[in-house]
C-alpha cells in the first residue's frame, strides 16, 4: 500500500513534468494561418473619415488597442504610461503598447518561427533584417496613402526617399535622421573641434596653429612652459581609429569623392597624410603622449576632466560635454575652447560631418500587426513636431515652461530632480529618452545648453557639409568583401597608430607601404567596386528616382 | 572454440538485459524522479545541437534552421584560411599554457601556506585579501591596469624611482610582453580565489595522520609533502583536467579591456577574434562554425587530460 502511494506521487511528478515541458514548447509552434500576406484591412467609416490635413489619430475614436513593440536593445526602458512622454502618448493615442526587448538572437526567432510584434525597431540601417525588409514588413507608403495621408506632411521626404527598397516601397522610419534641409537650416550643430584650453592659448598669445610648422612650434612652446599637461590629445583609439581618421579629414576638408563621382581614397589622401606625419614628427618630440595609444574611453575622460591635455582634437563634441563641464567648472578661465587649428595645406576649408540620412534606430511596422492603422497613427504622431517636442521637454505647465525669449525651460522641481536624482528624473519624467524617433532639430528650443560645448558648436557654424553619398556603402554584412574590409580596417587602425609612433621618416613610409600592399592582399579592388555600385545607388536615391 | 565464446558472451548479455529490467521494473518509483531531469536534459541540451546545422549554413538574423542557404564547410575553410584567425590560435595556446604553468600551481601553494598558518587574525587577513581582485570585474580592473601600466604609471614610477629606466614607456603597447601582462594580471587575480577548493579539501584530512607524522618525526615540509599533497591528488586532477579543457577558451573580458591596436597581434585570443569577426558584425554561422571547431578540440583536450592523469592516479576522475 504504502509503495503504492509512493509510486503514484513519483509518476505524478514526471508526468508533470513532461506536460510543462511540452506546454512550454507548444507557445512557439503556433501555425500563422497564413495572415503573413500583408493586406491591408479596409478602412471602415464608423472609425473614421479620411481627411488629408488632419492627422488620424485625431480622427480614430477607437478606444484601448494594445501593441507589442520589439526594439532590439537590451537597454530599452519597456515602461509604459508611467512616466510622463509615454503616458501623453497614451492619452492621446488611445494605445496600449507592451515593450519588449533583445538582440539579433531574440531578433532572429521572431523571423524564424512564432508571431511577429506589431512593431520592431532595429538599430542597423545596413543589416539584412533591415535589407529583407519587403518580406516582413508593411510599407509605409500603402499605409499612409489608405489610412493617414498626414504622414507625408510630417515625415521628411529625403528619409523616405532615402529608405525606398528596390520594390519602391519605403518600410522603415529611422530616428535621428538628417536631411539636405536638416542641414540647410543652421539648426543642426557641428560636433568636431580643435580645442584647446583658455588660459594656455591666451598666455601664448593666441597663436595660429594653421600649418604644420606653426602646430608643432606651438606644441613645442607648450611642453616647455607646462611641463605638467600634455600638448596633444585625441580619442581613445584601442580598437579604432578614435578622431584621427574621418574626423580629421572632415576637418581638413579632405574630398568624399573624385570628380567623376567614384569613390575616393580618403586615408590615402596626400594632405592628410602631410598632417598624419605632422602628428608623428610631434609624437617624436614628445607632444604626443604614447598612453594616447592605450588609454580607453574612461581614461582618456578622466584626463579631460582634470584638464590634462592642452590641445585636445574631439569627434563627438556633444559626448563628451560631461568631461569637458567638470574640467570647466572647477577652472572657469582654462576651459577648452574651439579654435581653427590646423589647416588644409592645399587650401580645402573645413567640411564638417554630422549624422546623415541613415539616422540610428528604424521603426517597422510587421505585417502581422494587429491594428497597422492604429501603428501609423503612432509613427505620424511621433515623427510631428508635437511628438517630437513631447519626446524631448515633455508637457507644458508639467514639465517645462515656454520663457520670454520663446526658449523652452524646465520647471525648477524638474530641472532639480534631473540634476540630483537622474534616475528618478528617467524613471518619472522620461525626457530625451523616448527616442525611437528622436531628432535634433529641437534642441535648439532648449533654454539650457551644455556650457561647456556652446562656444565648440558655435565655432562650427558654417562648417557642416553632407556626406550622403558615401552613406553605407560598406559591403553587406556576411560577404566575403565585408570580411576583407573588416581585415583590412583592423590593419589600418595599427597602421594610423604605428604612423604616428614612427621612430623616423623611412619607418613612416614603410608602414604605409605595408597598409598598401596588405589591402591589395585582401581583396581592396572588389571592395572599391563595391563602394562605388553603393555610391552610384546612393545617387539615385538622393535625386528621389 | 570461437564460435562457442559468442554463444556465451551472448547468453550473458541477454542475462543482463533481463537483469536490467528486473531492476528497472523494481526501481519504477525511483527512475520516474529521475525522468524530468532527463527530459529538461534532452530538451534544453541535446535538441538545441540541432541548431549547430547554422555553422554549415549562411544564416542570417531573417533566416529560420530550413530556409538559410546551405553552405557545406565554406565557414570553416574561411576561418581555417585566415591567418589572423592562426595567429590569435597561437595566442591563445602561449598565454593558456603560461596560465596553466604558474596560474595552476600558484593556487596549490598558497592553499597549503595558508592551511600551515595558525588559525587567527593575519589567516584571516590574508585570505581576504587574496579573494579580493576576483570581486572585481576585469572591466574596472583593465581600468586599473591600464594606468598602472602607462607611461607615468604605478610600475614606470617604481622602476625610475629605483633607477632602473629613466624615461617612462607605456608598457601595454609593447607586443611582447602582453603574453607576461595577461598571464600575471590573471594569476593575481584568481590565485586567492582558486585556493577555496583546496583549503576545503585539506579542512576534511584527518588530523590523526599529522600527529602520527610528528610522532615518527616528519618536519612540516615533510608532512605537506607525504600527506596534504597525496591527500589531495583527486581534486587536483579534478581542476587539471577542467584547466586543460578550457585551454582554448581564453579570457575574452580581459582581452577586450587590455588589448589596443599595438599588441592585437600578440593579444588577439580565438574568442575576442570570434567576437570581432562573427557575433559583432551579426554573422552567426561564422560564430557557430568557430565555437564548434573549438567545442571539438576542448572535447579531445578533455579526454587526453582525463587518460592522463588516471594514468598517473590509477584511477578516473570523471
Amino acid at each position: 500500500m504504502k509503495k503504492n502511494v509512493k509510486m503514484c506521487a513519483a509518476v505524478l511528478t514526471g508526468a508533470l513534468a513532461v506536460s510543462t515541458v511540452l506546454t512550454g514548447c507548444g507557445g512557439g509552434g503556433k501555425e500563422n494561418d497564413g495572415k503573413k500576406s500583408g493586406e491591408l484591412p479596409e478602412l471602415t467609416s464608423d472609425r473614421y473619415e479620411l481627411d488629408e490635413s488632419t492627422p488620424a489619430w485625431k480622427l480614430d475614436k477607437k478606444e484601448n488597442t494594445e501593441l507589442t513593440w520589439y526594439v532590439n536593445a537590451d537597454w530599452w526602458n519597456t515602461d509604459w504610461g508611467t512616466d510622463t512622454v509615454t503616458r501623453k502618448i497614451k492619452e492621446d493615442l488611445n494605445l496600449d503598447v507592451k515593450f519588449i526587448t533583445g538582440d539579433d538572437t531574440k531578433l532572429n526567432t521572431f523571423f524564424a518561427g512564432g508571431e511577429m510584434p506589431d512593431i520592431i525597431t532595429i538599430l542597423d540601417a545596413s543589416s539584412s533584417a533591415a535589407n529583407s525588409a519587403a518580406k516582413w514588413a508593411l510599407p509605409l507608403n500603402a499605409l499612409a496613402d489608405k489610412y493617414d495621408p498626414y504622414f507625408y506632411q510630417v515625415a521628411a521626404q529625403d528619409t523616405l526617399n532615402w529608405f525606398r527598397l528596390d520594390d519602391g516601397n519605403t518600410y522603415g522610419y529611422p530616428d535621428y535622421s538628417n536631411g539636405q534641409a536638416d542641414y540647410d537650416s543652421g539648426q543642426l550643430k557641428a560636433s568636431t573641434a580643435f580645442a584647446i584650453r583658455k588660459d594656455i592659448y591666451e598666455e601664448l598669445g593666441e597663436p595660429e596653429m594653421g600649418t604644420p610648422e606653426q602646430f608643432l612650434d606651438v606644441l613645442g612652446q607648450i611642453k616647455e612652459k607646462y611641463p605638467d599637461v600634455i600638448p596633444f590629445g585625441s580619442h581613445s583609439m584601442t580598437d579604432s581609429a578614435g578622431s584621427l581618421e574621418a574626423d580629421l579629414q572632415n576637418f581638413l576638408g579632405v574630398p568624399v569623392e573624385n570628380e567623376d563621382g567614384t569613390w575616393y581614397d580618403r586615408n590615402m589622401d596626400e594632405d592628410y597624410l602631410t598632417w598624419i606625419r605632422t602628428l608623428n614628427q610631434a609624437y617624436r618630440q614628445g607632444y604626443i603622449s604614447d598612453d594616447n595609444f592605450s588609454d580607453d574611453g574612461t581614461a582618456y575622460e578622466d584626463k579631460i576632466k582634470a584638464g590634462k591635455y592642452a590641445c585636445l582634437f574631439i569627434g563627438g563634441t556633444p559626448q563628451r560635454s560631461g568631461p569637458l563641464q567638470i574640467w570647466r567648472s572647477s577652472h572657469p578661465d582654462a576651459e577648452y575652447i574651439a579654435i581653427d587649428g590646423p589647416q588644409s595645406t592645399v587650401g580645402n576649408a573645413p567640411t564638417l560631418a554630422q549624422a546623415g540620412l541613415s539616422g540610428w534606430m528604424i521603426n517597422y511596422i510587421t505585417k502581422d500587426c494587429k491594428d497597422p492603422i492604429k501603428a501609423i497613427e503612432i509613427f505620424t504622431y511621433l515623427i510631428s513636431e508635437e511628438g517630437g517636442i513631447l519626446c524631448k521637454y515633455g508637457v507644458e505647465g508639467e514639465t517645462y515652461q515656454i520663457n520670454s525669449d520663446g526658449l523652452y525651460e524646465l520647471l525648477p522641481e524638474v530641472k532639480d530632480m534631473q540634476m540630483n536624482d537622474n534616475d528618478a528624473f528617467k524613471k518619472t519624467y522620461r525626457l530625451s529618452e523616448f527616442i525611437v524617433f528622436g531628432h535634433d532639430r529641437y534642441d535648439y528650443l532648449a533654454a539650457d545648453k551644455p556650457e561647456s560645448t556652446l562656444q565648440m558648436q558655435e565655432w562650427g557654424e558654417g562648417k557642416l557639409k553632407s556626406q550622403f553619398v558615401i552613406e553605407n556603402i560598406k559591403p553587406d554584412q556576411g560577404t566575403a568583401e565585408a570580411r576583407s574590409l573588416s581585415a583590412i580596417e583592423t590593419n589600418w587602425y595599427t597602421t594610423l597608430t604605428s604612423l604616428i609612433r614612427s621612430g623616423d621618416d623611412a619607418a613612416f613610409d614603410k608602414v604605409l607601404e605595408d597598409h598598401k600592399q596588405f589591402r591589395a592582399d585582401n581583396n581592396f579592388d572588389a571592395i572599391i567596386k563595391i563602394y562605388n555600385e553603393k555610391m552610384e545607388k546612393n545617387r539615385e536615391k538622393l535625386a528621389g528616382k | 572454440m570461437k564460435k562457442k565464446g559468442s554463444k556465451v558472451q551472448k547468453q550473458s548479455l541477454g542475462i543482463r538485459t533481463k537483469q536490467w529490467f528486473v531492476d528497472f521494473k523494481n526501481q519504477i518509483p525511483l527512475q520516474m524522479m529521475v525522468l524530468p531531469g532527463i527530459i529538461f536534459m534532452i530538451v534544453f541540451n541535446y535538441i538545441p545541437i540541432y541548431g549547430l546545422k547554422i555553422a554549415f549554413q549562411n544564416y542570417t538574423v531573417v533566416d529560420t534552421l530550413d530556409s538559410a542557404q546551405w553552405v557545406g564547410f565554406e565557414n570553416f575553410r574561411i576561418i581555417l584560411s585566415d591567418k589572423y584567425f592562426w595567429q590569435s590560435v597561437v595566442n591563445t595556446l602561449g598565454i593558456s599554457l603560461l596560465k596553466l604553468a604558474i596560474g595552476f600551481i600558484a593556487p596549490i601553494i598558497l592553499a597549503i601556506m595558508i592551511y600551515e598558518l595558525k588559525d587567527g587574525p593575519f589567516k584571516k587577513i590574508v585570505q581576504t585579501i587574496s579573494y579580493m581582485p576576483h570581486f572585481l570585474s576585469w572591466i574596472v580592473l583593465g581600468g586599473m591596469l591600464i594606468t598602472w601600466l602607462s607611461t607615468t604609471g604605478m610600475f614606470n614610477q617604481i622602476l625610475m624611482g629605483l633607477g632602473i629606466i629613466k624615461e617612462g614607456k607605456n608598457i601595454l603597447l609593447d607586443a611582447d610582453k602582453y603574453w607576461w601582462i595577461a598571464v600575471l594580471s590573471d594569476v593575481w587575480k584568481s590565485t586567492g580565489w582558486g585556493t577555496i577548493l583546496y583549503l576545503a579539501t585539506m579542512a576534511g584530512i584527518d588530523p590523526t595522520y599529522y600527529e602520527a607524522a610528528r610522532i615518527d618525526g616528519a618536519s612540516r615540509l615533510r608532512q605537506v609533502w607525504s600527506i596534504t599533497i597525496p591527500l589531495m591528488k583527486t581534486i587536483i586532477s579534478l581542476n587539471f583536467i577542467l584547466t586543460i579543457s578550457g585551454l582554448l577558451n581564453s579570457n575574452l573580458d580581459q582581452t577586450l579591456v587590455l588589448m589596443n591596436t599595438q599588441n592585437q597581434a600578440k593579444a588577439e585570443v580565438i574568442n575576442s577574434y570570434v567576437y570581432r569577426m562573427g557575433l559583432s558584425q551579426g554573422d552567426f554561422s561564422y560564430a557557430t562554425a568557430a565555437g564548434l571547431g573549438v567545442s571539438i578540440v576542448s572535447v579531445i583536450l578533455l579526454v587526453i587530460a582525463n587518460k592522463l592523469t588516471s594514468k598517473l592516479n590509477d584511477q578516473s576522475v570523471l
